[in-house]
């Protein structure tokens, strides 16, 4: 039974009943504490019914008898099928109470139990924690400011909140770069005058955000170049540092051509931004580096260091006119007067120059558009020059050749002969060299070949690699994971339901129910050996009596003396059977003493003479109470 | 925890018996944790007798990455079995991994303060006090007869107090009140999940 106590006890703690530790068994319980236990039971069973019931038991006799009563209605409405009523709470006996008990836990819902099953996500854990950080915020009880503690500042004070504010860090770290070979200068500063970091940021406060962003940035860095290696870097068979500087290049391109795009159309219009584009340029010429600048850029050039030109003379004029004014004695008006015209002037002349600048930039467009015809035009001529330079030399030579014409022919076959042989001699030659060079060749086309096709195997077995890894270490991640969270709900898990212990008490039981059957297969397998034994005893001794009864019988006709024996004989047998029966008779009787021993020991147990008793007595002090208050009543 | 690469280098420096040994190890941990710690930027943190052998630049380039490392952990909210394996996954011996545990469970309130301490906090409402005054008459209506509520909010911003004042009717201030009973029925539900 101990075991069958000390799981109830477990569950009724569980469902919030204050049992002491001293308390192991049923039989320790109080009035008050069944009454409490069997209230939270009914109250998590079924919240409608058990509500209204109190916890506690109330002092007056009435009051207690009524709350057993309603008590008892609760558990049989819950679908209690043993003999229950308010003696059962007040004046318990344990087996009773016991029964009880088993029935509420059993009928206890299981689904809390199921849900802690399931392994819980990550965002579960972090709801759960932040549940709890809640709660124990919300236990802290309010203060006022003046009264309060540096151990509530945390959460009741706001104290001093400054923004994410970060500042670039410089690191020294950052620039040692595997064969990158570092400034001397650059190592001095690093050594002896760059501060610590968290000294860096102009304001203290930030220096926390700047760390962790800078630590967030070169990590997501360091994270997308994986991803761009893994999925174009490698494909592209270069060495690391090879593909930053190609696509370094693309980029610079790229940026190169939408300046240049954009910088067009503003270069051409007149007087829109003309800073901009100078701007623009000297960021070009800046991204060709030392390339030299093509020709729309020059003129872009040559445009805006004109109009700076005119600008700053107009400036120095204005500066030369303007102390000639001042110096003036004239009325103010006047001056105004001056000054006013002075700007017409100048704005006139302004313009004027504008529009100079303008016709001028046209005309130098078309001049250098000519210029550039014409120089065209040279190179053709030079060309067409030199062409008839030549054919004119082959002419003059064949018509020296003339005069000795025969002669002449002669040679010219010689030597046409001559060259005829050499050329077959070469191309002879030539084809002996050749055939082992084209073999040579077909063999490094195939070595080649087949080294495409090897590199271009391993490449994808690289990136099978790779996936496998990054998979698996997804994976390990994961699990690590799922572990870590185990080992926090094993953590948070109530230490005292062992559940090793249960389940060895669980086999000790069954195997204990096993050994009890064994027995009473033993015993009953003796009992029908018995059975048996006595069937076959009975049998003979009725077929030897008969065979005995026989014999004398017929013996008796003849003789007295036989006679007189077959008389005791058959008495014999009536006794002996008599004498059976009363054994037989004995052991019933026995056997009924039994049980109605073990009937009258269940009696006991229940007390019911005392529970009579006390029913009896509760009875009588209801009523005390109820003429007491009768009596109140009668003087009120 | 993942840690950036130049930052496991730091870490890795840090680790060697040969760049660091035990008196300057301790030197350097503790400086990290001071200079997260102190409100003043103090640009002399590393000026330590400890310190003074080691290559300047090897040792900001650890105390950068011990000061992120700090950070991190408590950013994540990692607890010891987690630094210590990711500390030992960078060959950290074990004494020194215990030195650095215990200094940090030192500092970790005061350095989850400091955390806590970026961000944004609406002001705090400390007191309330309230007036209910009677509405008459005014200029345009003879009969107005409406009761109305003052109410004035002490609130407290970065220790700094203020006053909120308004006026409200009674349905304003019933809607008022319910509002704020929603909210703290909120918080109760958010605490029971």
């Amino acid at each position: 039974m101990e075991e069958v106590d000390k799981i109830l006890i477990h569950a009724l703690k569980q469902v919030g009943t204050e049992v002491s530790e001293e308390t192991d068994s049923v039989k320790q319980f109080s009035s008050e504490l069944i009454v409490e236990a069997v209230v939270r039971c009914i109250r998590v069973i079924e919240p409608g019914l058990g509500s209204p019931l109190p916890t506690s038991l109330p002092p007056g006799m009435s009051a207690r008898f009524r709350v057993g009563m309603s008590l008892a209605q609760a558990c049989q409405d819950i679908g209690y099928k043993g003999e229950i009523g308010y003696q059962t709470f007040l004046y318990s006996n344990e087996p009773e109470i016991r029964s009880l008990l088993m029935f509420l836990v059993e009928k206890l819902p299981r689904e809390s139990a199921e849900a802690s099953d399931q392994p819980t996500g990550k965002s579960v854990v972090l709801q759960r924690a932040i549940a709890a950080a809640i709660k124990a915020q919300l236990v802290v009880p309010w203060l006022p400011p003046n009264c309060r503690l540096p151990l509530h500042g945390e959460t009741q004070s706001p104290g001093s909140l400054h923004s994410f504010h970060a500042q670039p860090l410089s690191l020294p770290h950052c620039t040692k770069g595997p064969g990158k070979n570092q400034l001397k200068e650059v190592q001095d500063y690093q050594r002896d005058i760059l501060p610590p970091v968290t000294a860096q940021p102009s304001h203290h406060a930030s220096v926390v955000a700047s760390i962790l962003e800078q630590h967030t940035a070169e990590l997501s860095a360091a994270q997308e170049w994986d991803n761009e290696w893994n999925s174009q870097g490698l494909l592209s068979r270069l060495t690391p540092q090879e593909y930053c500087s190609r696509k370094l290049t693309r980029l610079r391109k790229r940026i190169e051509e939408q300046l240049r795009s954009a910088a067009l159309p503003s270069a051409e219009s007149a007087f829109g931004g003309p800073r901009s584009t100078s701007d623009l340029s000297d960021l070009l010429q800046a991204f060709r580096g030392s390339t030299p600048s093509d020709h729309i850029l020059t003129k872009g050039t040559h445009f805006t260091h004109t109009q700076k030109f005119t600008f700053t003379q107009q400036q120095q004029a204005a500066a030369v006119t303007r102390p000639s004014i001042t110096a003036g004695p004239q009325s103010e008006s006047d001056i105004q007067l001056c000054q006013q015209e002075e700007q017409l002037s100048l704005q006139q002349q302004f313009q004027q120059l504008c529009s100079d600048v303008e016709q001028l930039a046209a005309d130098m467009k078309h001049m250098s558009v000519t210029n550039a015809q014409v120089l065209d035009e040279l190179k053709q001529r030079d060309l067409g020059n030199s062409e008839n330079e030549e054919k004119m030399q082959v002419k003059k030579k064949t018509i020296d050749l003339l005069p000795d014409a025969d002669n002449n022919l002669l040679k010219l076959q010689v030597l046409v002969e001559a060259s005829a042989k050499r050329v077959v001699n070469l191309a002879s030659q030539w084809e002996k060299h050749r055939a082992p060079l084209i073999d040579e060749h077909r063999r490094l086309k195939e070595i080649c070949s087949n080294q495409d096709l090897e590199s271009s195997r391993k490449l994808s077995e690289i990136k099978s690699l790779h996936d496998k890894i990054r998979v698996s270490t997804e994976e390990a991640k994961k699990k690590e994971e799922i572990y870590k969270q185990l080992v926090t709900e094993l953590e948070n898990l109530p230490q005292d339901a062992s559940r090793s212990a249960y389940t060895q008490r669980i086999l000790e039981i069954v195997s204990n129910i096993k050994k009890q059957k064994e027995e009473i297969t033993k015993i009953l397998s003796d009992t029908k050996e018995l059975q048996k034994e006595i069937n076959s005893l009975t049998g003979k001794l009725d077929r030897t009596f008969a065979v005995t009864d026989e014999l004398v019988f017929k013996d008796a006709k003849k003789d007295e003396s036989v006679r007189k024996s077959y008389k005791y004989l058959a008495a014999l047998h009536e006794n002996c059977n008599q004498l059976i029966q009363t054994i037989e008779d004995t052991g019933t009787i026995l056997r009924e003493i039994r049980d109605l021993e073990e009937q009258i020991e269940t009696e006991n147990g229940s007390k019911t003479v005392a529970n009579l008793e006390r029913i009896l007595e509760d009875y009588k002090a209801i009523r005390q109470e109820n003429s007491a208050l009768a009596a109140k009543v009668r003087e009120g | 925890m993942e840690l950036s690469e130049s930052v496991q280098r730091g870490l890795q420096a840090l680790a060697d018996p040969s760049a660091f040994d035990q008196s300057s190890y301790r030197a350097l941990v503790d400086a990290s944790f001071r200079s997260l710690r102190s409100s003043q930027a103090d640009p002399g943190v590393l000026d330590q007798p400890e310190l003074k052998q080691i290559d300047q630049i090897l040792l900001k380039q650890s105390h950068t990455a011990a000061t992120t490392f700090i950070l991190e952990a408590v950013k994540q909210n990692a607890d010891k079995s987690t630094m210590s394996s990711c500390l030992e996954e960078l060959s950290f011996s074990a004494d020194k991994v215990e030195l650095f545990n215990s200094t940090h469970q030192k500092h970790r309130k005061e350095l989850e303060r400091l955390l806590a301490s970026i961000g944004r906090c609406p002001p705090q409402i400390n007191d309330a006090s309230w007036r209910l005054q009677y509405h008459v008459k005014n200029g345009q209506v003879d009969k107005v007869n409406e009761p109305f509520y003052l109410l004035s909010l002490n609130t407290e911003n970065k220790g700094s107090s203020e006053d909120i004042n308004f006026t409200c009717t009674v349905e304003q201030l019933q809607d008022l009140v319910g509002k704020l009973k929603d909210a703290a029925k909120s918080v109760e539900k958010a605490s029971q999940m």
